[in-house]
């Protein structure tokens, strides 16, 4: 049988959501033998928006980033945790930039057959300029994408998942 | 997290009767103090008062967005308030601000944080929209900009 999707991206913000998304995406991933990467995007280019309209100064801009660089190296190692826990390697990667944009440059760029997010925040606002991030990865991304809702269902799922036992190739 | 997931319209002020940039300041935090009656009321004017003298958070076209991280809030707060006249608040076109959007987060939500101030900067940049605020006389006109 051919597998669906070999190649498995989850998105990471260091929310709940996301990490309910990463474990679900290790557990696909094991399912299907896929390959999975999680990547966390720092985003900063709303940060240098943030200084341009003078709403931060550019020490701000500084602390906020080294915060925010944290975030992302303890999440990934979270998932990367995760992974081990099932007998998958996760990839991670960090990088930084506008979010929606460089999550949809990765996906285009190492040919990711599904992405993964957490839940969508519930339709709160029509105007495009307050679209949350995940909104904008499901409207760009080239690829299907996965929506994990129900974060306890996911953990208690994850609980007792197996671990990876990949077939001969 | 967009302003849309944090403004509520029981912190919406209009109109905003203080005169001062201090005034405007306190007069926002009173009405987050009194909604939300476990905070320390002076923590926070400390806290918004002490980023003031970094560098004034008046922007142009009669928009201020004071803002602190504070340990004195455990969530995101966000105070909308509109003045009928442009008030003296330092802004870098040294015209008065009329439009106030202060925002106070806890010390580890740096990322919901910039995504918050980040929207309102976007929200509010075009003109429509601030016409639309200055006309705005209740804290549901204000809502209905945001989700309608």
């Amino acid at each position: 049988m051919v597998e669906p999707f070999k190649e498995i991206l989850v998105y990471l913000d260091g929310s709940e959501d996301s990490v309910s998304a990463a474990m679900a995406a290790i557990m696909l991933a094991n399912r299907l033998e896929a390959s999975l990467t999680a990547i966390y995007v720092v985003n900063t280019r709303a940060l240098r928006d943030l200084v341009s309209a003078r709403i931060f100064l550019e020490f701000e801009e500084q602390e906020y980033q080294r915060d925010i660089e944290g975030d992302a190296i303890r999440y990934l190692n979270h998932v990367k945790e995760l992974g081990q826990q099932k007998g998958l390697d996760v990839k991670t990667i960090k990088t930084s930039g506008a979010v929606s944009a460089e999550v949809t440059k990765y996906l285009q760029e190492n040919n990711i057959d599904l992405l993964v997010i957490g839940g969508l925040s519930e339709i709160r606002s029509r105007r495009d300029e307050l679209l949350s991030e995940t909104d904008r990865m499901l409207r760009s991304a080239p690829c299907p994408v996965l929506v994990v809702r129900d974060n306890d269902e996911i953990w208690d799922k994850f609980e007792i998942a197996p671990s990876a036992t990949r077939s001969e190739k | 997290m967009t302003i849309a997931d944090v403004i509520k319209k029981e912190l919406i002020k209009i109109p905003v009767v203080a005169t001062t940039k201090t005034g405007v300041i306190e007069e926002l935090i009173d009405l987050l103090v009194s909604v939300r009656p476990n905070l320390d009321r002076d923590e926070l004017v400390s806290a918004v008062l002490a980023r003031e003298t970094l560098g004034s958070t008046g922007l142009v076209d009669g928009i201020a967005i004071p803002h602190a991280k504070t340990a004195a809030v455990d969530s995101i707060a966000l105070v909308v308030g509109i003045a009928k006249e442009p008030i003296e608040f330092d802004s870098q076109d040294g015209k008065g601000s009329q439009f106030f959007f202060l925002v106070l987060a806890p010390e580890q939500e740096s990322r919901s944080y910039i995504e918050v101030l980040a929207s309102i900067a976007r929200a509010t940049n075009s003109s429509y929209m601030r016409r639309l605020l200055a006309a705005s006389e209740s804290a549901d006109d204000v809502l209905a900009l945001i989700f309608n």
